[in-house]
């Protein structure tokens, strides 16, 4: 599974971040950076989390 | 004992009750789902209605979400009617009677209205914004009556759509949601983008001979092609009558743990949660969604589950102004800046005497959580 991240809709709320600080953060611009894409099992429930949050539906797991 | 969970319904499919779906999937429950929505369409993204949506080209996608993953049936343009909580069904429009072990009540909220005039528009749901596109392709003049976030975010995407709008507000549009600071920043960019503001005290609507009109508490008329409302929500609890779940403002009440009996969780702009000033509603998109995972977990795991801890993050977009915010509002007196300065992007913070604070971003790009963070530091 991979997270995919819509750059233009992203508006920078960071909420993602807050439900899965281990896979992605702001950077000191508040652009969204994707520390991990691949995701394995274990971190599929904090990606799918990290995907609702998002007010602007900005990522995507496929 | 408790009965084993085998059928869980979700009564609302928002973004309240696709959390809770989600949720409850996540937390192991692997029986039978059903989420029941009253539109036709898939879940949205309410926030965007009156905000990207109003201003998307023929793209529309602004309020799109990811697609569900919690594999419930789910039966949508079909409504609740009823809740008998003794024999432990959900009655739907259709006539069909839905049995469940655990029921999340996620309903929501719709517009208050002004009058029962045809001509009088209200923003909540897909169907409402998909309506006013059509008509702002028309450029009507638009009277907007409310001062609040969302009547302030209409009148702006009015305005951004080649729009003459009049805003009608009692007393200063935005100062009861966020306070004189803030609201002085976003009416001076509203003024300067041509946005017309008439304060009064009341208001109502006239329809006179097919057209509908406001007039202000001293008889002022103000005629406009185009009339809508915001002004406030009311609680979806209606089916609910009998139940003694929804209280006389039409809200029901729910424990630190989103549950208003044990088996029925109720979560969203429905659910008044207990917070430092007693229960409330708060009916904002970060709000649902932590009050959907916590009930959704306590619907599983009992007292196990931890209880909502949230602070409430609030966010606009209108007039060119971005406005992200952590903490209490509104928030009286000059705010300290962390970053940036006054009439530019910045960090803000007010300091509350109990030692906890309200951090703003102003056309600012900043992380949640360092926006937490700000608000939690020592002015």
């Amino acid at each position: 599974m991979k997270i995919v991240l819509d750059r233009p809709r992203c508006e920078g709320h960071g909420l993602c971040e807050e439900a899965a600080p281990e896979l992605m953060h702001l950077d000191d611009d508040g652009e969204l950076v994707l520390d991990r894409e691949e995701i394995g099992d274990t971190d599929a429930a904090q990606a799918g989390a990290a995907v609702r949050v998002c007010p602007v539906a900005a990522l995507r797991l496929s | 004992m408790s009965t084993p969970v085998r059928r869980v319904v979700v009564v609302g499919n928002g973004i309240a009750g696709l959390t809770a779906a989600d949720t409850l999937r996540g937390a192991g429950f692997d029986g039978e789902l059903t989420v029941i929505g009253d539109e036709a369409h898939a879940a949205y993204s309410r926030p965007a209605l009156s905000k990207a949506l109003l201003l998307d080209g023929d793209d529309l996608s602004s309020h799109e979400l990811a697609p569900p993953t919690h594999g419930a049936a789910e039966l949508l343009g079909v409504r609740a009617t009823g809740l008998d909580v003794d024999r432990r069904l959900v009655r739907l429009d259709d006539g069909t009677e839905l049995p469940y072990d655990r029921v999340v009540l996620a309903t929501g909220s719709r517009a208050r209205r002004l009058s029962d005039a045809p001509g009088e528009f209200t923003l909540r749901g897909l169907d409402d914004a998909f309506a006013l596109r059509e008509r702002l392709a028309g450029r009507p003049s638009v009277v907007v009556v409310g001062g609040g976030p969302l009547g302030m975010e209409i009148a702006s995407g009015c305005l951004a759509s080649g729009c003459r709008v009049t805003l009608v507000s009692q007393g200063v549009p935005l100062i009861r949601q966020l306070g004189p600071h803030l609201a002085g920043v976003f009416v001076k960019a509203a003024l300067e983008r041509g946005l017309a503001i008439v304060e009064t005290g009341s208001a109502r609507l006239e329809d006179r001979a097919g057209e509908t009109r406001v007039v202000l508490d001293e008889g002022t008329v103000v005629e406009a092609g185009l009339v809508v409302s915001a002004v406030g929500d009311v609680p979806n609890t209606e089916w609910l009558a009998g139940t003694g779940l929804a209280g006389r403002d039409g809200a029901v009440r729910v424990d630190a743990r989103g549950l208003a009996r044990p088996g029925i969780a109720a979560v969203g702009d429905l659910a008044a949660f207990p917070t430092s000033g007693g229960p409330r509603r708060i009916p904002l998109w970060s709000s649902a969604i932590e009050q959907a995972k916590t009930a959704a977990a306590a619907l599983v795991r009992g007292e196990d589950a931890p209880p909502l801890r949230f602070q409430p993050y609030f966010w606009t977009e209108q007039f060119g102004l971005t406005l992200k915010a952590v903490g209490r509002l509104p928030v009286d007196g000059e705010p300290a800046y962390l970053e940036g300065a006054p009439g530019g992007p910045a960090l803000m913070r007010w300091s509350h005497g109990d030692g906890s604070g309200t951090a703003a971003a102003l056309n600012h790009r900043i992380p949640i959580p360092r926006l937490r963070r700000a608000s939690g530091e020592a002015g």
